[in-house]
């Protein structure tokens, strides 16, 4: 009898590590692959978006992976290439990884580069006449409004700016009434600053204030004397500037410099990033600034903690990035995605159907909305620059 | 291998921008113009196809005789002047081109849709490759068409009196100006040769990136204009050619992998090549040894 159990036990020992042999055998990879600026002025937005998209994928594969459409199960991995913001370099980057087995691509940063990418996909799906690339690109960074646009391959899951600034001048209107004239910084060669910069004098409008004048830089510029001193004999009550954080800092430091103290002020949504307060926290105190990101619920401080063990930090930008992480993961499962060399086509097609079919997605702050045109409708709020830190400022009811 | 085509048609396009700098080079001449010649020639052609709904190869036609006929003209005024100062003046006119475009807003409605140059936020949906249904590699072939046209040309030029006289004005304005030669007729020749080059080049470039916004003719670019010729030599065409591989085909795409690093590696590598080849990649001595090498094994297979 004890032979028979000791060999009974061999037995299922043997099954049990059989089993697991199996299962492991089963476990596959499935790279996603993502591309931005890496280099240049804007490269922290492309290592931002490496780090979410990493730590998103480490928390989907500490949950099991992701199901194939044969049912076995998958890890997630990362790679993430450098556009340097260039569309040449983002249309051969693109091609790159059609060449390979994805069926999906995360990026690009910049909005001149998911132009011309975006353009080279086809625009219809199914349209046997137009050559256009079949590839699903799902946008994270590149904000320029109304981009997803362009083709049925491209999609976004970035906050609608136009919606942001047009609930916070309204806001603001009604919290300062007394706050009559506005003046305006932009940095002019960038189409996603240039582009908000519209939307921010059109909403200023519309609510009433008056356009005292307006200043104009370059990315690249590191000096704003004359810019600012136009500003200070302007002397508007509201300065709104549409820069990224390194010229919004070089303003704000020329505006300590020179005395310019307007009674509010207003940044762009791409601002709302550490970079800022790394560059000029003290400078920028008080700067109003509306976001899609902010470590205010569990999940999304969940996520700013995983995404700096990647060495990234969490904003408006990278939230995304980890957002569309969990947006993949739901279609794969949805759409029975196979992950195989001889699928590629098949999964790209499915994956392009199963992003254009959602109707909702969950971000970190709550539940975001699809429009038809594949952009998406992210809940958002407004932060303050204070003692170093971004904080909440309010929170719109819509 | 859509991948490879896509390079491939990069380095031609480069190809192009490289051998309109090329011509202006041989007479001794630096201009940083040629982003301005490239970005005239692109929003030309992208405005006939998109907005005219011309056929792309007249279209080309018109942006290289656009192109051409500014280079002409910005030439007068320009070549009156030498060295650092020409360099300057058209630095200078290039940035006039690009502001310009930066600028420039005509629009046409087209069904919900508005197309044609948007000041600052580009010109998007110049779609006339994939509208009309070309593949990447009928859009590779096409590009090196054009460029194998224009190689030809100017490798026959090269061999011609006229290219002899270009050379002689690069050589020594001076003596060649005491032989009879007009040496503003030949500077503004060259200009305007290369422009037409640039122009061609700019409305390939327009159609295969779908997009244009002036940020992309900036100094940047007119500097990689003259980067090639210069670190691909002179002595003929293919140098250029040889360069752009080198620059758009190895340092930018085949480090690709390299990441970081890969920006370094770029300033580096180009410093090293300049200092083991300084009078480029394939300077005549290397011509030499390829003709003795090429015509050697000839011989002996004749024989």
């Amino acid at each position: 009898m004890r032979n028979l159990t000791v060999a009974f036990a061999a037995l299922l020992a043997g099954m049990t590590l059989s089993v697991s042999e199996d299962a492991f055998a089963q476990e596959r990879t499935v790279k996603i692959t993502g591309f931005g600026a890496k280099s240049g002025v804007v490269r922290v937005f492309g290592i931002n978006s490496e780090a979410a998209m990493k730590a998103g994928a480490e928390e989907i594969n500490k949950t099991g992976g992701v199901t194939l459409g044969d049912g076995t199960k998958a890890k997630l991995t990362v790679e993430f290439l450098d556009d340097r913001c260039n569309a040449e370099e983002g249309i051969s980057v693109v091609r790159r990884i059609a060449s390979t087995d994805a069926f999906v691509a995360v990026g690009p940063t910049c909005s001149n580069v998911a132009e011309s990418l975006f353009g080279i996909l086809q625009k219809k799906a199914g349209d046997a006449t137009d050559s256009g690339l079949q590839f699903p690109i799902i946008a994270d960074v590149a904000a320029k409004g109304g981009l997803a646009k362009i083709s049925e391959w491209s999609f976004r899951n970035v906050p609608s700016e136009f919606e942001m600034y047009k609930s916070l001048f309204a806001w603001v209107k009604s919290q300062h009434p007394n706050l009559k004239t506005i003046y305006g910084g932009v940095e002019k060669d960038f189409a996603h600053s240039n582009a908000t910069f519209g939307v921010m004098k059109s909403q200023a409008e519309t609510n009433g204030f008056q356009i005292a004048g307006s200043a104009e830089w370059l990315l690249n510029d590191t000096t704003f004397s004359t810019q600012v001193r136009e500003m200070k004999r302007a002397n508007a009550d509201i300065v709104a500037i549409s820069a990224h954080p390194f010229t919004t800092c070089g303003v704000l430091k020329e505006m300590e410099r020179q005395g310019v103290k307007p009674k509010l002020l207003i940044g762009l949504t791409s601002s709302s990033s550490i970079e800022t307060l790394q560059g000029c926290a003290k400078q920028a105190e008080g700067i109003i600034i509306p976001t899609s990101f902010a470590p205010v619920t569990p999940e999304a401080k969940k996520a700013a903690e995983s995404v700096a063990k990647f060495g990234g930090s969490a904003d408006l930008h990278s939230a995304a990035a980890y957002e569309i992480m969990f947006i993949l993961k739901d279609v794969i499962q949805q759409q029975k995605i196979m992950a195989k060399p001889d699928t590629v086509q098949a999964d790209r097609v499915k994956m392009r159907q199963g992003l254009a079919g959602l109707k909702e997605t969950m971000g970190l702050l709550g539940k975001v909305g699809r429009t038809a045109d594949r952009e998406a409708i992210k809940p958002f709020l407004y932060v303050h620059a204070k003692g170093g830190s971004w904080q909440v400022l309010h929170k719109p009811s819509s | 291998m859509d991948f490879y085509f896509g390079l491939i048609q990069i380095i031609g396009v480069h190809t192009l921008l490289g051998l309109s700098a090329y011509c202006v080079l041989l007479t001794g001449q630096v201009s940083l113009a040629q982003a301005g010649f490239f970005a005239i020639g692109a929003y030309v052609a992208g405005m006939l196809t998109v907005i005219a709904q011309w056929p792309l190869v007249p279209a080309l036609g018109v942006s290289a005789l656009v192109a051409g006929a500014t280079a002409c003209a910005v030439g007068f005024p320009a070549l009156r002047v030498k060295g650092l100062m020409l360099v300057v003046a058209t630095v200078a006119f290039g940035e006039a081109v690009r502001l310009f475009f930066f600028n420039f807003t005509y629009q046409v409605q087209a069904g919900n849709i508005r197309l044609g140059p948007h000041g600052g936020e580009g010109f998007r949906q110049i779609r006339y490759f994939p509208e009309n249904g070309w593949t990447t590699l009928d859009v590779m072939l096409f590009i090196w068409a054009v460029v194998a046209l224009v190689m030809a040309g100017l490798w026959w030029l090269n061999r011609s009196r006229a290219g002899a006289v270009l050379r002689a004005v690069g050589e020594d304005e001076l003596a060649a100006q005491s032989t009879g030669i007009n040496i503003t007729a030949v500077k503004i020749s060259a200009m305007t040769v290369g422009g037409v080059i640039a122009g061609i080049g700019g409305g390939i470039f327009a159609h295969y990136t779908t997009h244009i916004e002036h940020v992309q003719f900036g100094v940047v670019l007119a500097t990689f204009a003259i980067a090639y010729p210069i670190l691909g030599g002179l002595s003929n065409v293919f140098g250029t050619l040889l360069a752009v591989i080198f620059i758009q085909g190895f340092l930018i795409e085949g480090l690709r992998f390299m990441g970081d690093w890969r920006n370094l590696l770029f300033g580096g590598l180009i410093v090293l090549a300049m200092n083991v080849r300084p009078r480029g990649l394939l300077d005549a001595g290397a011509m030499l040894a390829l003709k003795r090498l090429f015509f050697s094994r000839k011989e002996r297979s004749d024989a």
